[in-house]
């Protein structure tokens, strides 16, 4: 019988196909990474026939893809070596939200879109990245580390409980939600560690090559009540680097963001020239700080945060100019703060594909102090190579009270000129030796980027290979990604 | 009936075995060493007064030497091991036991959570080591030969009141009697003199031994038992019969020697001694605050003190318990355990910020969390380089806070201290407190 | 019969004669027992011997040429940092090497970005002191300051602080851990450079070979160095005041204060902790066991009982407490606005302050675990989970109700159903029971009592902390993931096939149940006729 047979009697007809009009839909993505294809898709509806599809895959060692997003940028759902992609757009139920404990539990196919509306109804919101794309998985984004904008919680981390298909085709929950009867269980799943050895750690940056989560649980915080958003047009990166390392320890704020005049233009443009102007008037920086009054007493917590505000900038920091408009720029601010909780609007074409269709983003995670060095080597490769230094997208997040940071660059192109193409991937690869010579953390890698730093990485990527061959001993769980 | 036996009856009627605190026999001291939890709170400077990651340990035995037999964790279990006949008298073991000051750091540091008695098992122990054949070391032999045949710790012919110099007025009958000590008699007679000239200052009468001997500090601490009880039952005699009310030290070992030690041998209380037994420091704080001593002139320098260990941990008095343990270990009767609370530490920190003119800065670990000299009980005879050791750490922590001179209340302390100072090259200059007390006196 | 002598004097000269012993005495100072951490149990008796030799390197490398030794000569070895943690950190196997780690005691703090990179030797307290200097903190888990930060952070690293900080797993940075075949990975940032400031990664995270709850006891290799988070604290000094045993941080309360409330009823101080979580406030917040009370006051065991005593089941099924630590991280108004919150919720519930000294005697510096040892001269903790405030309100109840049964030789207590709090905000909550033995009894019981316990997390579907080499791993594995233990013993045989590192964890637990006849009566699950692990 043939793959496609043996899907069906699986998921189903309906759900499975080795049409190449269906395959290309999955050969490539936004990435600079080559085409490939992979010889059948199925679209599952729940777990149990995850399971029998990977059982099925690993017993005739064919690889296995697992897609839960709608749109991709890293290539890590590119089929390397052929196989069946998993696509788990069907199971996108949000199974439940527990208000008291204050956690959402949820199918890979949950879209930021969708579980926003959902957490918004009841009062609650996610802490998500910048914009995050509407129709990308939540549990892949959180999975794969994406970096959130506020920082504010100690505890970091949204991560809870997880339901884990193995390469041996078998059902595994991780966290507290392993107690047996879950989630008809006292336990909550609201720890992800254990049992036994921490299987979320081996999933997190994964790409899918260690199992499939098809379900997770989360943090959820609630809406604040009240909202204020500070802004302040940076020109010494430097000296604004000082001022977080100052206040961000003192648990100040919300969301925390640091965008150059590219990024911040690219954002707020409601069209194309609307971008030139913006890019050309914006500061190169501009600093965007929330504060929030919480569920109780909201203005006093808004009122001493403010007043803390107001004593650091006037007693240490008073040459930055921090208020509640960014001179220049009327209603940038009150149009900027809901976008910081939102993704992007399903509707609109996403920012960073609007400037000139393709971007390559390249993000790791330093210490602030070191900023600017950083955007030295950035900018000295991007002219060596002939990319315009002024069209650099580039972003910092403060990390945990700003004891580190996540600096993104992103180099935008376009998609049908192949020179162009070429030379954004060599400047990829360049800035990320630089980069990582100069101290940079290359925490999750993906695409070329990978090889260079599990290179460098010798003995952990030995390690990793060898818990790798217990997971997936026939290596099929997404082979190519990684390092494996 | 106790609460217990009220409200439970039978049930928990574990039975009731004798204990005494009496360290002749170690089998009194079974249920402490089959209790040492290792929490190593015998190691560590207490951990509300941690002062980071320099100086944070107060054990100098382990300090020295990082296997954990050297702490009194290990000592514990290795007491239980001696006692249930499992280990052999060696060499090494006997070293475990005495490269020890028994400085009560272990004791105090136990105490802060527990009801341990870990200094009078370490105390048992070696008494056991002696009675079987195995203890003391053989240069501490040495010194209980010299106090036998000499009447002191280094077997020296001289007089010993050789130190007495013509301008101290001393009487012939006094209500108190100034026990000066082997150390202030033959090595240190400026201490002798300074405490002598502080009695005379403050207008304060005071006899001398006849023929005072020896306290016996080294022959107890090594657990020379028997021998040690004949020579508190002598020395003890000797004061009653000068009719001194009050006895004075100005060695921090004698005076726990005289308040704790004796006491224990002759299974008495320190209040049954038949008079008091105090430090230089409590007179001369008591004199201050009487007004009797006057502290003056002023003395220039930065200095810092030493709490010794026998005017700080080890000098709550004494008081002999026997009674019974039963359910869950507990004893009965109870009592109020010595843990340390009853050391000199406000009335030494009274005279030192009273001296005028100078500068008064404190160590790192202080008071209970005192890091041991190293030299005192017969330690720095058996283990020279343990003793350096532990001297030579001590000063770098004097280095650490920047003072000039370091001051401590023991001839001991200050002999070690002063060893160690001559070896370094920072010039740091070592006092008795008599001394800096004296120099703040206008004679 | 002793450790290989090839193997003695290969390791010997690394470490140098100083740092090696085979020496009977200084063995018998490794001895597990009979006081201590779950000491004075039968696993302890069964299970534990002392060393034929023990070895102090100073470093990294040192452990690794050391332990590269041991897989050549299948000599058998145990990590040491304290010893604190009991039989569970002590030799298992005659002939048995321990690697004693206390002198790698290296330190060096980045305060600006918050972390401290140590050596296995350093231990919490002194750290925590190094962290207050400037301005930050890092938890001093619930076993206590005298333990290794490193060992605490890979089985342990909770307290009430936990309520703003919480899980531990999150404050491991960079990290060297020596595999127990010898290799060498490193975590983290540390995998491509030299600093260790970053935690996760690259890719899929190794740190998930660390713990997996509450650790793997060291049987999956050594960690040597780690760099630990700190987290922003308040810039006031905490100072140290009193002499022992009564000591404490005297606390600046205009930043930093404890508060305790008396509720009326268990549902109000339910409603507390969630009411509480959902405001975002505080810095800790917690219930304790009303003998913790007593511990507190008194100064010896007699003292303790003659307080605990008076209580009754019905004062303690009617005493409800929350005590909450506020620390005003941003300023004094931060601590008004916190204070002015709390009082908003403890007037809704009918809570009333009560008086509540201005110092910490434990949490902040000093977790006073060795107290726990006061009331009857052993105890061991069987459970100290987290979970939600969901299970960990309910968990005590139902650990007391197993405890009756069980009582004696368990200490009475009169039905505490031990202690629960706050964790993350209230989107976690922690649960942790306590037993108490005089271990010169018959202790049967507790070790029975011990496995019961598991049983009845199974039973009534809790997680508990107690998996992994805790516990029988065919009792627990087929119970949780399901199968976790099978990937567990997978894993083990993938990095130590010789299981040279501390045999026979983790299967340890198993191997006691059928060592002990006591034991056999309660062994009612399915298990292999031979353990799947090599005979030592």
């Amino acid at each position: 019988m043939s793959i496609k047979g043996e899907l069906e009697k699986i998921v189903g007809k309906d759900n499975v196909s080795d049409a190449i009009a269906d395959l290309n839909l999955y050969s490539q993505d936004l990435s600079l990474l080559p085409p490939g294809m992979a010889n059948a898709v199925v679209w599952p509806a729940n777990t149990e026939e995850v399971a029998q599809v990977v059982a099925y895959c690993n017993e005739n060692t064919i690889p296995v893809v697992p897609v839960s997003s709608r749109v991709h940028t890293q290539g890590s759902t590119i089929p390397k070596q052929g196989g069946v992609v998993i696509d788990l757009k069907r199971m996108n139920n949000i199974l439940e939200i527990d208000l008291s404990n204050r956690l959402v539990r949820f199918q890979a196919g949950v879209t930021w879109a969708q579980l926003t509306a959902a957490l918004k109804e009841k009062g609650m919101r996610a802490i998500m990245p910048l914009l995050p794309r509407p129709n990308r998985s939540v549990l892949t984004d959180t999975l794969e580390r994406e970096v959130t904008t506020n920082m504010v919680y100690d505890y970091g981390e949204p991560t809870q409980s997880l339901e884990i298909v193995w390469a041996n085709g078998t059902i595994f929950r991780s966290g507290s939600a392993s107690v047996n009867g879950f989630p008809e269980s006292i336990s909550r799943g609201a720890n992800p560690s254990g049992p036994g050895l921490d299987f979320y750690r081996f999933m997190q940056g994964a790409q899918g090559t260690m199992g499939i989560v098809t379900w997770m649980s989360m943090k959820i915080e609630s809406i604040p009540k009240i909202d204020k958003i500070f802004l302040a047009p940076v020109k010494d990166i430097d000296y604004a680097q000082e001022f977080l390392y100052r206040i961000l320890p003192r648990r100040i704020g919300q969301e925390c963001v640091l965008l150059n005049n590219v990024d911040l233009a690219g954002i707020m443009a409601n069209k194309a020239e609307e971008f030139d102007e913006l890019c050309a008037k914006l500061p190169p920086w501009t600093l965007a700080l929330t504060i929030s009054g919480v569920q109780r007493r909201p203005e006093e917590k808004i009122a001493y945060e403010e007043k803390f505000l107001k004593e650091v900038l006037h007693n240490e920091f008073n040459a930055l100019p921090l208020s509640d408009k960014l001179p220049g720029f009327p209603g940038l601010g009150r149009k900027l703060l809901p976008m910081l909780r939102a993704p992007w609007p399903e509707d609109v074409k996403y920012w960073k594909n609007s400037l000139r269709g393709g971007c390559q983003d390249i993000f790791f995670i330093a210490r602030p102090n070191k900023v600017s060095e950083y955007i030295e080597i950035m900018d000295m490769i991007a002219a060596k190579n002939g990319y315009p230094i002024s069209d650099i997208g580039k972003y910092i997040q403060p990390i945990e009270h700003n004891r580190a940071c996540q600096i993104e660059f992103s180099l935008f192109y376009s998609p049908d000129d192949e020179q162009e193409k070429a030379m954004v991937a060599k400047i990829n690869r360049e800035a990320a030796v630089a980069l990582m010579n100069a101290g940079g953390f290359f925490s999750r890698p993906y695409g070329e980027i990978a090889p260079i730093v599990y290179d460098r990485a010798a003995n952990y990527t030995m390690a990793l290979r060898r818990v790798k061959n217990v997971f997936d001993p026939n290596n099929i769980m997404n082979p190519g990604n990684v390092c494996f | 009936m106790s609460v217990i036996d009220k409200k439970f009856g039978d049930r928990y009627d574990t039975p009731k075995t004798p204990v005494a605190f009496d360290v002749t026999d170690l089998n009194n001291f079974y249920y402490d060493m089959q209790h040492c939890i290792k929490c190593k709170g015998c190691y560590w400077v207490e951990h509300t007064y941690s002062p980071g990651m320099n100086f944070p340990v107060r054990c100098a035995s382990n300090l020295w030497n990082d296997f954990d037999a050297y702490g009194a964790m290990g000592k514990m279990r290795i007491g239980l091991g001696v006692q249930d006949g499992k280990l052999e008298w060696t060499d090494k073991l006997v070293e475990i036991l005495y490269a020890c000051t028994l400085c009560g750091a272990c004791d105090v540091g136990c105490k802060r959570n527990l009801d341990l008695e870990v200094e009078l098992t370490l105390e048992a122990l070696r008494i056991k080591a002696v009675k079987e054949g195995a203890g003391p070391m053989p240069a501490q032999k040495k010194i209980a030969k010299n106090i036998e045949l000499k009447g002191n710790h280094f077997g020296n012919s001289e007089p010993r009141l050789k130190w007495l110099t013509k301008d101290i007025k001393v009487a012939d009958k006094a209500d108190v009697v100034y026990f000066v000590g082997c150390s202030s008699a033959y090595a240190n007679p400026e201490i002798a003199q300074a405490t002598a000239k502080i009695f005379n200052a403050a207008g304060t009468s005071f006899m001398l031994m006849k023929d005072e001997k020896c306290c016996g500090n080294t022959v107890y601490s090594v657990g020379m038992y028997d021998e040690a009880k004949k020579i508190a039952q002598e020395n003890i005699a000797a004061v009653k019969a000068t009719g001194a009310k009050t006895l004075v030290t100005s060695c921090a070992e004698c005076y726990r020697m005289w308040k704790v030690d004796y006491p224990k041998l002759l299974d008495i209380s320190t209040e049954e001694l038949g008079f008091e037994v105090i430090h230089l420091i409590e007179f001369a704080d008591k004199a201050v605050a009487e007004g009797k001593l006057k502290l003056t002139k002023p003395v220039d320098m930065r200095f810092t003190y030493h709490d010794a260990c026998s005017v700080s941990r080890l000098c709550d008095p004494w008081k002999p318990y026997k009674g019974e343990r039963g359910w869950m270990g507990m004893i009965y009767p109870g009592l109020l355990r010595r843990r340390g609370r009853h050391g000199l530490y406000k009335q030494s920190r009274n005279l030192l910020n009273a001296i005028p003119g100078a500068e008064f800065v404190e160590l790192i670990r202080v008071r209970e969390n005192s890091f041991c000299c190293g030299g005192g009980r017969g330690t720095k005879e058996a283990f020279p380089e343990f003793a350096q050791f532990a001297a030579n750490h001590r000063m770098e922590e004097v280095k650490a806070v920047g003072a000039e001179v370091l001051v401590s209340a023991c001839p001991w302390c200050k002999n070690n201290f002063a060893q160690s100072a001559k070896a370094g090259d920072e010039n740091i200059k070592v006092m008795d407190i008599a001394e800096i007390i004296l120099a703040a006196v206008e004679i | 019969m002793s450790i290989n002598k090839q193997a003695y004097s290969a390791i010997e000269t690394i470490v140098g004669g100083k740092y090696i012993s085979e020496d009977p005495a200084i063995m018998e100072g490794y001895r597990s027992g009979p006081g201590g951490y779950e000491n004075g149990t039968g696993y302890e008796r069964v299970m534990t011997t002392i060393p034929h030799a023990v070895v102090m390197p100073k470093n990294t490398e040192e452990v690794q040429k050391i332990i590269k030794i041991c897989n050549r000569y299948n000599v058998p070895y145990v990590p040491y940092s304290t010893g604190f943690y009991g039989p569970r950190t002590h030799c298992h196997v005659e002939n048995e090497l321990i690697i004693d780690l206390k002198r790698y005691k290296d330190f060096e703090y980045d305060d600006k970005h918050f972390y401290f990179d140590v050596g296995s030797g350093a231990i919490l307290a002194p750290l925590q002191q190094e962290a207050l200097n400037k301005g930050a903190y890092t938890v001093i888990g619930g076993g206590g300051a005298q333990c290794s930060a490193i060992c605490n952070l890979i089985g342990d690293g909770w307290s009430p602080l936990s309520h703003r900080i919480g899980l531990p797993h999150r404050r491991i940075l960079g990290t060297e851990l020596v595999l127990p075949d010898g290799e060498l990975v490193k975590t983290g940032s540390l995998a491509t450079s030299d600093d260790p400031f970053w935690g996760e990664g690259p890719g899929p995270d190794l740190r998930g070979i660390l713990r997996g709850f509450t650790g793997l006891r060291g049987c999956m290799g050594i960690v040597t160095k780690m760099a630990i988070k700190t987290l922003p604290f308040q810039p006031e000094p905490l100072v140290p005041t009193g002499i022992a045993p009564n000591t404490a941080l005297a606390l600046p309360v205009k930043r930093v204060k404890w508060l305790n409330f008396r509720v009326p009823t268990k549902e109000a101080q339910i409603k507390a902790m969630f009411d509480i979580g959902q405001a975002e406030i505080a810095a800790a917040l917690t219930k304790v066991p009303l003998f913790w009370r007593a511990i507190a006051k008194a100064e010896d065991k007699e003292e303790f009982w003659d307080i605990w005593l008076k209580e009754t089941e019905e004062s303690i099924a009617n005493f409800f407490i929350v005590r909450v630590l506020l620390v005003g991280y941003t300023s004094e108004d931060d601590m008004i606005y916190q204070e002015n919150v709390l009082n908003d919720i403890m007037t809704e519930l009918g809570g009333v302050p009560m008086r509540t000294k201005p110092s910490d005697e434990s949490w902040i510096k000093n977790a006073d675990s060795a107290g726990m040892w006061l009331m009857t001269g052993s105890y061991v903790s069987v459970d100290y989970i987290i979970e939600s405030l969901t299970q960990a309100t309910v968990h005590g109840n139902t650990y007391a109700e197993l405890k009756k049964k069980y009582t004696p030789p368990l200490m009475p207590d009169f039905g505490d159903p031990g202690w629960f709090q706050s964790f993350e905000l209230g989107h976690q909550g922690y649960s942790e029971f306590l037993i108490y033995w005089d271990h010169r009894e018959d202790t049967s019981g507790v070790d029975q009592f011990y496995v019961d316990t598991s049983k009845m997390n199974i039973k009534h579907r809790y997680y508990t902390s107690l998996i992994g080499p805790h516990q029988p791993l065919f009792l627990t594995g087929p119970n949780y993931g399901p199968n976790y233990h099978e990937w567990l013993l997978k894993l083990k045989n993938e990095f130590d096939p010789k299981w040279v590192s501390h045999p026979p964890v983790p299967l340890a637990h198993d191997d006691f149940v059928n060592k002990a006849p006591w034991m056999h009566a309660i062994r009612d699950w399915e298990f292999p006729e031979e353990l799947p692990m090599p005979k030592w």
